[in-house]
């Protein structure tokens, strides 16, 4: 049965929640009950937003790598598209697509967005009224751009991205949606695009009329999960983080009249971190907004992962659900989590973790020594010849596709690592301690990347990881199936 | 067999077989000498490239190794063949052979003594032969050092 999960990402860390879902993905993580299809739509009218632009180049490249994979089953095997795809048809891989567009916001300030300057001073003369405006937005939130989003402003956000249930997108999105598909939203409460967006989103999708298959999505599964303060800024300024408590409570009270006691979503998942946080560089939105990735985004992908599971037993009364670790630690790692998230991550970031590094450290000795580069072996048949030869690694689908998705990967995990709480299930490794990647766990034996060489070798004569037209196939396949075999080898997965 | 490879080790390269001494030949010729010269050659090479492609788990060998592992089988070859020809010729169970031998009139101490050196000599180029064509043989069924020697 093939389904497709549409998730909305709202704001910033909705952006940084797809990345780190995008990476899981990427890792070998896949949906399950049937589905086969993610669809993500990011709604941010920050358009220059550096968490944004790194999203969408990171969806991007992971799309173009698994256009480039036959079949893919372990690393890239769960499908990404954008709505235009869907809608179109369109095998044309482009970023933009992933984003709900919206009108009027690039050049405008706020009152010229919504026309302040056409609205009477003289109240009792005319119907409407410039002052009963001055009573519900500052003067600084009147002169705000907002091209760089609504600076932690829910009450702006309310009014503007009211517009996208109108828009092409909003459209389509309804137009492709099938009977068994799901939704799943993630918002963070304490800024200002993410609490607006929300309810503003569940209210349309469950009760806008207009919407194409209405009938299908004002009853489809929903899920979302609302962050939580976690982390702060760096200095106080137009965005105030020592607001993003009391702004969260009273978003919660909201969530809590109109959304969760409606029952308007199946399951809503709570995430926040008090106490020891991060302190973020200050920025109010554009491309100095890139904050560095954080396990409570990771931890954010695993709750979609977990709304698919249970789907079949989900209820029509709103569960809450919150996320939570085993021990509290300011450097977790597999073992601080409950066994099943462990299982989970080990399973798969520790095989791609491999993967990344040994391209980067392991690649250089095995190049044009090791019969797997080798693609011009005398007197052997062509069909065992190897097709990731110099050629290949010097090509560039290699060097503009796999090389930047995999750095993109090795940041996301080094930004968890230098955030607060600090993810860091993996030690730093070099070409002769490889096998010495997972923290705490020291296998016995040759710990040099040797034995992924050993198996990449043997693979070589496996036809099912050879594919003539998409490029990517045997370098994947073949490193999904020679890591898990060595990890697994040193028990260095958590089973 | 016996006939094979007493036509292979009875010629005269390397200055191996001289008609002047025929108890040397014979008694290699009945105690089966030959056919552990011509096993020699044949099986210790064809065991150490069955272990070099299919037992040895090294995914980095270069040309570098394949030379050297020719050499260890040369040097294994050689060596076994000289202490076979030694057993064979001069510890031999032959009376008329060890009895001629010990007589320095008839010049076949100096001879015999000299063949052990040269029958390991033989095997060893022979070695290197065989050898080769092992490699091109077994490399097939390798898969790891199926790029080797090239």
């Amino acid at each position: 049965m093939a389904r497709k999960l549409y998730i909305f990402g709202i704001g910033g860390t909705g952006s940084r929640v797809l990345k780190s879902l995008s990476m899981l993905f990427a890792s070998g993580a896949k949906l399950e009950n049937g589905f086969d299809t993610v669809i993500p739509i990011i709604i941010d009218p920050d358009t220059s937003n550096g968490d944004l632009n790194r999203t969408k180049d990171i969806l991007r490249l992971y799309q173009e790598i698994r256009n480039q994979i036959d079949q893919p089953s372990d690393f890239y095997s769960q499908e990404i598209k954008t709505i235009n795809e869907l809608a179109n048809n369109s095998p044309v891989v482009n970023p933009d697509y992933f984003q709900f567009k919206l009108k009027n916001v690039d050049q405008n300030t706020f009152n010229q967005y919504i026309g302040f300057d056409s609205l009477s001073e003289d109240f009792k003369n005319s119907k409407d009224d410039k002052n009963f405006v001055r009573l519900l937005y500052s003067e600084k939130n009147l002169k705000s751009n907002l091209d760089v989003g609504f600076k932690g402003n829910p009450n702006m956000g309310s009014v503007v991205l009211n517009q996208f249930t109108n828009s092409d997108d909003f459209t389509k999105f309804g137009q492709t949606f099938g009977d068994d598909d799901a939704i799943f939203i993630i918002n963070s409460i304490f800024g200002g695009t993410g609490a607006a967006g929300f309810p503003l989103l569940v209210k349309n999708l469950r009760g806008n009329k207009n919407l194409p298959r209405f009938a299908k999505i004002s009853v489809a599964p929903i899920g979302g999960i609302t962050y939580l303060p976690y982390f702060s800024l760096s200095k106080q300024d137009e965005i105030n983080a020592e607001s993003f408590e009391e702004k969260a409570k009273i978003a919660i009270d909201y969530y809590n009249r109109t959304i969760i006691s409606q029952n308007k979503i199946n399951t809503l998942y709570f995430i926040g971190n008090r106490g020891n946080t991060n302190h973020e560089e200050y920025a109010v939105g554009g491309q100095d907004q890139k904050n560095k990735a954080h396990f409570l985004e990771l931890a954010g992908a695993l709750a979609i992962f977990d709304f698919c599971k249970k789907i079949n037993s989900i209820t029509q009364t709103t569960q809450i659900k919150e996320f939570g670790i085993e021990k509290n630690t300011e450097n977790i790692s597999f073992d601080d989590m409950n066994i099943e998230n462990a299982k989970q991550l080990s399973s798969t970031i520790t095989k791609f973790k491999l993967y990344t590094e040994y391209l980067n450290k392991g690649l250089p000795k095995a190049l044009n020594t090791a019969r797997w580069t080798k693609s011009n072996i005398k007197l052997v048949n062509l069909s065992r010849q190897s097709s990731l030869d110099k050629n290949y690694f010097n090509s560039a689908e290699y060097k503009t596709q796999i090389q930047p998705f995999n750095n993109y990967f090795d940041e996301w995990l080094r930004e968890m690592k230098e955030n607060k709480p600090a993810f860091s299930p993996f030690e730093e490794i070099s070409a002769d301690n490889a096998l010495e990647i997972v923290k705490g766990q020291i296998p016995k034996g040759n710990k040099s990347f040797k034995s992924i060489d050993i198996e990449n070798c043997i693979l070589t004569d496996d036809v099912s990881i050879r594919s003539k037209e998409k490029k990517h196939t045997t370098l994947i396949k073949m490193f999904g199936k020679s890591t898990e075999k060595v990890l697994s080898k040193h028990n260095l997965i958590i089973r | 067999m016996n006939r094979i490879f007493a036509a292979l080790y009875e010629n005269n390269w390397f200055g191996i077989y001289d008609q002047n001494y025929p108890l040397i030949f014979d008694t290699l010729y009945d105690n089966g000498g030959y056919v552990k010269f011509g096993v020699s050659f044949i099986l210790i090479p064809f065991i150490c490239w069955l272990l070099f492609y299919r037992a040895w788990k090294y995914p980095y060998g270069n040309l570098l190794h394949w030379l050297v592992w020719l050499a260890i089988t040369i040097v294994v070859v050689f060596s076994t063949t000289y202490g076979i020809a030694n057993m064979e010729i001069l510890a031999s169970s032959n009376q008329a052979l060890n009895n001629a031998i010990s007589n320095s009139s008839t010049g076949y101490a100096g001879y015999s003594a000299s063949l052990p050196l040269k029958y390991a000599l033989f095997n060893g180029s022979l070695t290197l032969v065989i050898g080769f064509i092992y490699s091109l043989i077994l490399k097939q069924y390798s898969k790891i050092q199926i790029h080797l020697p090239f």
